[in-house]
């Protein structure tokens, strides 16, 4: 203690002793932001938020691609496909080509997406044929595929198919057929190739390019460019899903937003009154929970009809406003009874404040926060909702595309082409998963009480 | 003064904490809760432990019993030793448990303390099983017997009740018949009565008086009560920021302050001797913040004698009498204050 | 306790009640007649539908023909299959979806309370990381989607393994019931899971928990005797609305496993629109859950004892 001096023992004034670290008082939104920003994962999914706003607002401007319009050079096309067609003379009518074929079934010429031409022979003891066509190999259980072509005799011994060809790889079976018609097991099969081509005429049809005069047969010339693929119908998918998240996000946020507002002035009109008028309009709302939701929204939707040429999202919203207003209600029912206790509506009350200005001025402000966490968590329900009854065939009506009625179509062709499923999937799990982190970000960040840090 | 330290040197106290730190990691940082804390319990006495809410008297007693959450808490420091053997983060002490055993504890509310879907009666059995091997039908009879003791009539049917059942008061005796129910030699009291109307507190000291003489239990009771105070203990710790800033003899704590402290608490709180009466006096300021406590004294920021030096460097543990000591730069041979004018008794 | 259950049985009376009309008169909105449709139909079915369900007589009339009906227990004849009894459509595919659901919860609520009790033990660990990580795919990926890929994922482990371990789709035996069950149970399983850990963790910073640490309790038994009751406590509460999710939960998944159940048959009834089919089965279903939410209701009664089932 040798740096104690005679000073040291002086009395302290007044400004060195308030060493107390003044923490910079924060109101309710800032400190809720503030404590949000140190919430990653609930950041992380804001900035999805955002972002998927930014790709249905400013997306179509970027992309500004006709999400009806079909590309029929590329039907079912995943993204990073090959993209280039070789040019062919026109097409001319086929009716084998003179000569049997030395064996078996095999192609008459290059199989194109214009035409795929075979010829056989007679398969033993046949007395006609059937052709197949199959994404698959033949397996052990002798699943042929579609039949495309029968012929009773054996006459014709060779077929043509024009029917939307796709590049890729195809596998085309011959079965005999016995004297009744009916199908054996012989047969012959063939793996098949097919090359995507187009012809001059085609090709400039489509704008895919400039000057038909510069080109020659053989030229190769380059297809639209679908960044996502295409659909079953030669749709762009990217252009879909920006169009499809216009009708998923317009339901998905609009929708609760109209029922939460409906609960909130339900709920506080309700806990305002008190009394009666409180208990008898609980009890409507506790009558309009009981009612199973999906099935009422089916119900809903058969009631109000869709006439031609209408998408449904207009039924589907108010069909959802109609049944789940009651919960928003309750919660801010709740809310405005806690805070009616509390001392300061009545010192309000007292100083003459009429009725609608206490709602307004404080008891709104005062459940905001519980209403936001309710809003954020509504959304991806909603957005769950729309998928679900676009799934069952009772969402929105083709041609409008959403997320979940591009689901359903994708799911048709999930084995073959499964990118016409992911890409919807993938949007809708991803605005859910970002809404609900948000909202538990929001919730965590508004509850006073601080909840622990999971 | 010197004869009665040969006495305690001869018969040592049952538990002696020294120089025990604590520190919790928190989003913010680092909090010092426990900032190098002694004290000791003799057999039959009661220290009390006073101090603003934060101040670290419920982690220095729950550091004690293992109840530290580990993370976000650390002991960094210090030893507890009972009857000379330590205790500091083991689980049992020479072949028996500390907790439930040896010491038993019981909290601020009792309405949250007790497992809400467990009967009252299995809740105090519970340790009877697990300590001294009690078959169900002998410890719930046991646990009958504890209730009664409690004072809490009508015990057989009480046991088989639920905590939502009983009033405040009455869960407090059940937790006090259950932390006693192994017959520990010390009972800690984090503020018992805290939560409770001023007549059931009363009823609750009064028990746990009743039942110290008839067991001879020591008890560390945790309170920011002065009045509490006053009524129970034997000798006192005022506890100030983490560290313990006086501590001494009731009498001593009472009529002879020798802490700035001690006397702000003594202010705020109220009286009915009319020739005491004063207006109260609530210490302004607020305690300092324990995420970075500053390098001189604690209260420096708060203290009316607050000197140049206070600011600079901690006061040391100064001993007065007895066992009578506090952490005050006043009392420095080169304060220049003279010693008499040092025990803010009745002056004040 | 028997007059508490006697009242929440009236109640739900009232409530089905409710439901009934509020079915009734969204149905009754539907543009045009049903009857007129262009739906094929011979005379005397048309006459028989007339009288029975009074479609000339005013609305208020044919209401309290629906009600009167109902009151028997008779929800009226298919529209699409002549002369088939709706109680015989509901008597036939319900107890697959019911079976289906029974096992959905099931798997929902032991894997829920499980995988919940494991994250918190295992509190920012790497098992929690993994079981939150599912159970946020688990809530975030639509039913229809994981149906889907798992039925995918049995297609390509059948031909494998070269031989079926689980079928793709159908019903009949329990091998066939396993798949869609867990598909069905998951999003709900993925929400019990969520709704455990965090009522672990509050058990486990609760008071009791630390009173019973300071009675030197074993963490074992802390966990079971302490922790576990209290902490499920909050997973019964939602059994009712879990019920719910499930049920509706129902029609995709037998959409896709092809499964002949109820849910199946409602979402082709509704795309047939056939009325008294739609309607029965909407009464029905809402009939079915208003009652599990009074059997929840009063299971919990008997788990909390602070929850008295006086009236
Ligand atoms: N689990 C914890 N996590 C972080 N900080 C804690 C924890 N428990 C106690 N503290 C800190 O330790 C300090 C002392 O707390 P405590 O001992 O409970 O005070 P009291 O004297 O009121 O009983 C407080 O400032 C508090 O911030
Ligand atoms: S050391 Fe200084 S500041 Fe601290 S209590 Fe004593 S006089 Fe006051
Ligand atoms: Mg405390």
């Amino acid at each position: 203690m040798n740096e104690i001096s005679a000073s040291s023992f002086e009395p302290l004034s007044g400004q060195q002793q308030s060493q107390v670290i003044a923490r910079p008082s924060l109101s309710y939104w800032q400190d809720a932001w503030n404590r949000l920003q140190t919430n990653k994962r609930a950041l992380v999914s804001l900035y999805i938020v955002i972002g998927l706003l930014l790709f249905t607002l400013v997306g179509p401007l970027i992309w500004p691609v006709d999400p009806a319009m079909q590309d029929i050079d590329q039907i079912s096309q995943p993204p990073g496909a090959d993209r280039t067609a070789i040019i062919v003379p026109d097409y001319e009518p086929w009716f084998g080509t003179p000569g049997r074929p030395d064996s078996g079934l095999q192609l008459a010429e290059k199989a194109t997406s214009q035409a795929v031409r075979l010829q056989w022979e007679i398969l033993d003891g046949a007395s006609g044929h059937r052709v197949y066509r199959n994404l698959f190999p033949i397996g052990p259980e002798l699943s042929y595929g579609i039949p495309i072509a029968e012929f009773l005799n054996n006459d014709t011994l060779y077929f043509e198919d024009r029917l939307d060809l796709q590049p890729g790889r195809f596998y085309y079976v011959v079965v005999a057929l016995d004297g009744r018609g009916l199908i054996t097991d012989r047969y012959q099969s063939i793996p098949v190739d097919i090359e995507r081509v187009t012809t001059l005429v085609e090709a400039s049809e489509r704008g895919l390019i400039e000057n038909a005069d510069s080109m020659e047969i053989g030229d190769e010339v380059a297809l639209a460019l679908h960044p996502l693929g295409t659909d079953y119908l030669g749709r762009d998918l990217l252009a879909r899903l920006m169009a499809g998240a216009r009708v998923s996000l317009f339901i998905g946020i609009g929708a609760p937003f109209l029922f939460v507002l409906f609960g909130v002035v339900y709920g506080s009109f309700a806990g305002f009154m008190g009394g009666r008028v409180d208990q008898f309009m609980m009890r409507f709302a506790d009558f309009v929970v009981a009612l199973p939701f999906l099935l009422f929204m089916i119900l809903f939707k058969i009631a109000f009809g869709i006439g031609p040429g209408e998408s449904g999202v207009f039924p589907m919203m108010v069909a959802m406003v109609v049944l789940l207003w009651p919960a928003t209600a309750r919660l801010v029912r709740g809310q405005i009874l806690q805070i009616r206790e509390q001392g300061f509506i009545s010192a309000a009350q007292l100083l003459g404040a009429s009725t609608p200005y206490l709602i307004m001025r404080h008891m709104i402000p005062n459940t905001l926060g519980v209403v936001l966490v309710t809003v954020t968590f509504a959304i991806p329900s909603a957005i769950f909702t729309e998928a679900f009854l676009s799934f069952i065939g009772m969402g929105v009506a083709p041609p409008t595309p959403s997320w979940g009625s591009m689901s359903n179509e994708g799911i048709k062709t999930m084995l073959t082409t499964p990118h016409e499923l992911f890409f919807p999937a993938l949007f809708i799990s991803a605005t859910v998963l970002a809404f609900n982190l948000l909202g538990d970000g929001l919730r965590d960040a508004l509850d006073a009480r601080m909840r622990s840090a999971e | 003064m010197t004869a009665n330290k040969e006495d305690t040197n001869v018969r040592p106290s049952l538990l002696i904490v020294e120089d025990l730190q604590v520190e919790f990691d928190t989003y913010g940082g680092t909090v010092q809760a426990v900032r190098g804390v002694n004290f000791s319990v003799d057999q039959g006495q009661t220290l009390a432990i006073v101090g603003e809410s934060g101040c670290g008297k419920s982690v220095t007693v729950q550091s004690i019993m293992g109840l530290i959450p580990a993370p976000p808490g650390r002991i960094i420091a210090g030893s507890a030793r009972l009857r000379g053997h330590e205790i500091l983060g083991r689980k049992t002490v020479g072949g028996g448990e500390i907790r439930g055993a040896e010491i038993g504890m019981i909290f601020q509310d009792p309405m949250t303390s007790l497992n809400p879907t467990m009967k009252i009666g299995d809740q105090i059995a519970e340790p009877l099983k697990v300590h001294r091997g009690y078959s169900a039908r002998n410890a719930s009879l046991e646990a009958v017997r504890l209730l009664e003791l409690s004072r809490i009539p009508e015990a057989s049917k009480r046991a088989r009740q639920y905590p939502f059942e009983f009033s405040g008061g009455m869960l407090q005796r059940a937790m006090i018949a259950m932390a006693l129910s192994c017959k520990p030699s010390i009972l800690i009291a984090d503020e018992p009565t805290t939560a409770l109307d001023v007549t059931i507190q009363a009823q609750i000291l009064d028990l746990m008086l009743e039942l110290q003489k008839e067991t001879g239990m020591a008890i560390i009771l945790i309170t920011h009560d002065l009045g509490v105070v006053a009524r129970m203990a034997d000798e006192v710790a005022v506890m100030y920021a983490g560290k313990i800033v006086e501590y001494g003899s009731a009498n001593d704590i009472f009529y002879r302050s020798a802490h700035p402290y001690t006397v702000g608490l003594k202010e705020a709180m109220p009286t009915n001797d009319p020739a005491r009466q004063h207006e109260l006096k609530p210490i302004s300021g607020s305690p300092p913040d324990l995420f970075a406590p500053p390098a001189g004294c604690g209260y420096c920021s708060r203290c009316p004698y607050a000197m140049q030096i206070c600011s600079e460097s901690p006061p040391q543990n100064n001993g007065l009498h007895d066992h009578h000591s506090a952490s005050c730069w006043l009392h420095h041979p080169r304060s220049g204050i003279k010693p008499d004018t040092l025990f803010f008794g009745d002056a004040l | 306790m028997l007059l508490y259950i006697l009242k929440r049985v009236f109640q739900g009376f009232i409530t089905v009640w409710f439901i009934a009309t509020a079915t009734f008169f969204a149905m009754h909105n539907v543009p045009g007649d049903p009857l007129t449709n262009d739906r094929a139909m011979t005379e005397t079915t048309r006459a028989n539908l007339e009288a029975k369900y009074g479609l000339d007589e005013p609305v208020s009339t044919q209401y309290l023909i629906f009600l009167r009906n109902l009151a028997r227990g008779d929800f009226g004849i298919s529209f699409v299959q002549e002369n088939r009894e709706v109680n015989d459509i509901i008597r036939e595919h319900f107890p697959v979806s019911a079976i289906l659901g029974v096992l959905s919860v099931v798997f929902a609520a032991t894997g829920g309370v499980l995988f919940g009790a494991l994250t918190a033990l295992y509190r920012n660990r790497l098992p929690d990381y993994l079981i939150m990580f599912l159970v946020i795919l688990g809530i975030s990926v639509p039913s229809f989607v994981v149906a889907a890929l798992s039925q995918l994922s049995l297609v390509s482990l059948n031909t494998l393994l070269g031989f079926t371990v689980l079928p793709v789709a159908g019903w009949g035996t329990v091998m066939h019931m396993l798949m869609p069950a867990l598909v069905l149970g998951l999003s709900t399983m993925a929400y019990l899971t969520r709704l455990m850990r965090s009522s672990m963790l509050e058990v486990t910073s609760s008071d009791y928990v630390r009173t019973a640490k300071s009675k030197g309790v074993p963490p074992t038994r802390i966990f079971t005797r302490h922790q576990l009751r209290n902490a499920i406590l909050p997973v019964v509460t939602v059994l009712g609305p879990a019920i719910a999710a499930i049920t509706t939960g129902g029609f995709v998944v037998e959409l896709v496993f092809a499964i002949p159940g109820l849910g199946r048959y409602f979402v082709e009834a509704v795309q047939q629109l056939d009325y008294t089919v739609i309607m029965g089965t909407t009464v029905f279903y809402g009939a079915f859950l208003v009652f599990m939410v009074i059997l929840v209701d009063v299971v919990y009664g008997f788990v909390d004892p602070r929850v008295s089932l006086d009236a």
